[in-house]
């Protein structure tokens, strides 16, 4: 009994010593109503510092709401703006997506990570957006329509910006760590189009991908062109897929590229390394064939896989040569060589800042059509095709193959 | 082991450090089987305690107690501290570290209190909860793991898969500390040998950690990180429903904290009792406690100083009594035929 009661003891005191903190949900009780879910946080350059927004969620009764703040540094300005009387408690432990601005991009993204990293409610997988030509609190801003919140918009291109081949959401863990492994990362931008307000509930701006940035380099973010991009992607083989058009033999065929995927392969001469053969493997289905061409033809076909080829090494091509001219590892090719041939890499000796201004790049594609969905040539608006039976068609089409 | 492990292998170990557990269970198993055989003639229900006694003489015996008892209630204290500092650098960043270290203290003191049975059963009924919370996390982590942060690894890494093996190796060889409660463990239970499997799976979890860790962050970054494994657990997202589970797995880790706190109080009191000579080690209960308490505080101003302590120092002493201090007079006893 007396031990019983001792224990009981120590355990109110317990209790009472963890209440009296302030550290329990009963002494920091905060109605789900008042609760302000931070999703998107934006960052610029500003006189005083650095201007902070944080956009939550539109709530059942009220429009989406954004919040703005200066302050010396970010963490100051969300700091204080967390704590302004905002008629609600921001909490940042469910933001998505860090906007960061142009401006601040080209001094400030060390203190935009780091504070994502080291601040106890942010979280490492928060997608990082730098905004191209302009401010990314207006951009957020001019997302926002009277019942959209910017962070459904940028979330719905961060679904879909794989699919479009336009780009990759590299998430503050993917940075740093690139960081901390090559030196150099990657980070996706976007930037903000004036569409027309065809409904009420959208806003001013439409977000449009950007290409990459390259982090890591001197005087501040490296960026890459659409087709920079384009080859970075199929590289880190991170492609997912992406509608283009190629022109082939006259015509315009639409084709959606559906997998594109490098393969690498370490070439050492007197045991240095020489060069990288690296080899495409693409696959494509017909989704729109304008003009008067013939899928039904074989050398039709491979002119247009040709075409595919040509299009998607000059990407790859070209996101090389920057790599090269930045002098940033942003393919991570030196990981690719030592994973493939980690003994040999590691008896040659040589760092990677001597090797790669000096490797040979072999790029070769192969591409494959698999697929016309259903109708194989397209309708005869012009009537020029004369009127064969399916029969002829099909021994012209053996003929040609 | 979990603020400790993860960073600590990938400093010793670099990217190859996730094959650690196995060298370091390898150890664990050669250190078992040299107490084990240094038990086998021992007198029913003696503790290493009794055994050091009888190895050593009663005057040194008791020295050698007392020494070992000054250096766990040190242990405690470091053991208390460093689960503080983990609440407060990951739930907690405005909390103050004497709160934790207080009701953390109060509540191993009413285990400690206990019964030795009573802790282990504790101990057996809550490891399938830990085990399965341990599971289900760093199976929501899996996305997360990106194999370049893991390969390659060649013959050339041995060195670095041992080197990453030590810091594992170090938190395996604390189970000798629990020698010193035999004597109160069922006789059955330690005819079957059962700390084997318990070391299998600590090792498992080492190995769960440093894998999930090392694969989602990469080595450079990993040891940047004062919670690494943490910082994993804080980016888990199951099926975009369920995310910051943090609070709850580290709610399971302070089970897990005011247990091995409370079974080292329980070890201190058991060596002041074969010290003093009483009966009973109840009485030795509250003021170990007190000791921890003092020692958690003091043991460094800040979280930079103590980390110092939790990667060199505290594991270079921890190995010396494992592998040195408490087995040696073990050896002169049982050469001199003394049991």
């Amino acid at each position: 009994m007396k031990r019983a009661v001792l224990a009981l003891t120590a355990l109110g005191l317990a209790l009472g010593l963890v209440s009296c903190s302030g550290m329990t949900i009963l002494s920091n009780y905060r109605r789900l109503e008042n609760i302000e879910l931070v999703r998107t946080i934006t960052a610029d350059a500003a006189p005083e510092g650095v201007t902070v927004s944080i956009c939550g969620a539109a709530g059942k009764e009220s429009g989406p709401r954004q919040y703005e703040c200066s302050g010396p540094s970010m963490g100051v300005a969300l700091g204080e703006l967390m704590l302004m009387p905002l008629g609600r408690d921001a909490i940042l432990s469910h933001a998505e997506s860090l906007l960061v601005g142009e401006e601040l991009a080209k001094t400030g993204m060390d203190q935009c990570l780091d504070y994502m990293e080291r601040f106890s409610e942010t979280r490492l997988d928060t997608g990082v957006l730098i905004v191209r030509g302009g401010r990314a609190l207006d951009l957020a801003a001019g997302l926002t329509g009277k019942e959209t919140p910017a962070p459904d918009v940028i979330a719905g291109l961060g679904k879909n910006i794989s699919r479009m081949g336009e780009g990759y959401f590299f998430t503050c863990r993917e940075i740093a760590s690139s960081l901390a492994q090559n030196g150099c990362a990657l980070v996706q931008c976007v930037k903000g189009e004036e569409g027309e307000k065809l409904f009420e509930e959208r806003g001013e701006l439409d977000i449009r991908p950007a290409g990459f940035a390259v982090l890591g380099t001197e005087g501040g973010p490296a960026y890459l062109t659409e087709e920079e991009t384009l080859g970075t992607l199929v590289l880190l083989n991170k492609f997912r897929s992406k509608n283009m058009d190629l022109e082939v033999e006259g015509t315009v065929l639409t084709v959606s590229v559906d997998r594109a995927e490098a393969g690498f392969e370490p070439v050492f001469e007197d045991g240095a390394l020489a060069g990288i053969d690296i080899a495409l493997k693409l696959e494509a289905n017909v989704i729109c064939l304008t003009g008067d061409g013939a899928l039904t033809d074989a050398l039709y076909r491979k002119s247009a896989e040709e075409a595919l080829s040509r299009r998607i090494l000059a990407a790859v091509n070209a996101a090389l040569r920057r790599s090269r001219q930045l002098g940033a590892d942003f393919l991570d090719l030196e990981g690719v060589v030592r994973r493939r041939a980690p003994l040999k890499m590691e008896r040659s000796g040589e760092s990677w800042a001597e090797v790669f201004p000096r490797l040979a790049l072999n790029v070769r594609a192969e591409s494959t059509l698999l697929r016309t969905f259903d109708i194989v040539d397209p309708p005869d608006v012009a009537g020029e095709e004369e009127n064969r039976s399916p029969w002829e068609k099909l021994i012209e089409s053996l003929n040609g193959s | 082991m979990i603020r400790i492990l993860p960073t600590s292998a990938v400093i010793y170990g670099g990217r190859a450090a996730w094959l650690s557990p196995v060298p370091a269970l390898l150890g664990g198993l050669v250190l078992r089987g040299v107490y084990r055989w240094l038990r086998r003639t021992a007198p029913e229900g003696a503790g290493l305690a009794d055994l050091t006694v009888l190895s050593l003489g009663k005057a040194a015996g008791r020295a050698m107690c007392v020494l070992y008892a000054l250096w766990l209630t040190f242990y405690g204290g470091f053991v208390a501290r460093s689960a503080s500092e983990r609440l407060l650098a990951t739930v907690y960043p405005n909390g103050g570290v004497g709160v934790f270290i207080a009701v953390m203290l109060v509540v191993a003191l009413i285990t400690a209190s206990g019964l030795t049975k009573t802790l282990s059963r504790t101990a057996e009924v809550l490891m399938p909860l830990l085990l399965a919370v341990i599971a289900a996390v760093l199976l929501s982590a899996l996305p997360d793991v990106a194999s370049e942060n893991l390969l390659p690894v060649t013959y050339l890494d041995a060195g670095s898969i041992l080197y990453g093996a030590l810091p594992i190796f170090n938190v395996l060889s604390a189970f000798a500390y629990f020698l010193f409660l035999m004597g109160h463990v069922e006789p059955p239970k330690l005819t079957r040998g059962n700390s084997f499997p318990w070391m299998v799976l600590l090792v498992l979890v080492a190995f769960g950690a440093t894998f999930f860790t090392l694969g989602t962050l990469g080595d450079k970054l990993a040891i940047s990180m004062e919670n690494a494994f943490f910082m994993v657990i804080r980016n888990i997202r199951v099926f975009g429903v369920v995310e910051r589970v943090e609070s709850v797995v580290v709610g399971v880790w302070i089970v897990t904290d005011f247990i091995f706190l409370g079974a080292v109080i329980m070890i201190v009191s058991e060596l002041w009792r074969t010290v003093t000579g009483a009966k009973r080690r109840a009485a030795f209960v509250p003021p170990t406690a007190a000791l921890c308490a003092a020692a958690a505080f003091f043991i460094s101003p800040d979280a930079f100083d103590f980390q110092r302590w939790s990667d060199f120092i505290i594991p270079a002493i921890n190995m010396t009594f494992t592998l040195v201090l408490i087995p040696l007079p073990l050896i002169a006893g049982k050469l001199r035929r003394k049991y």
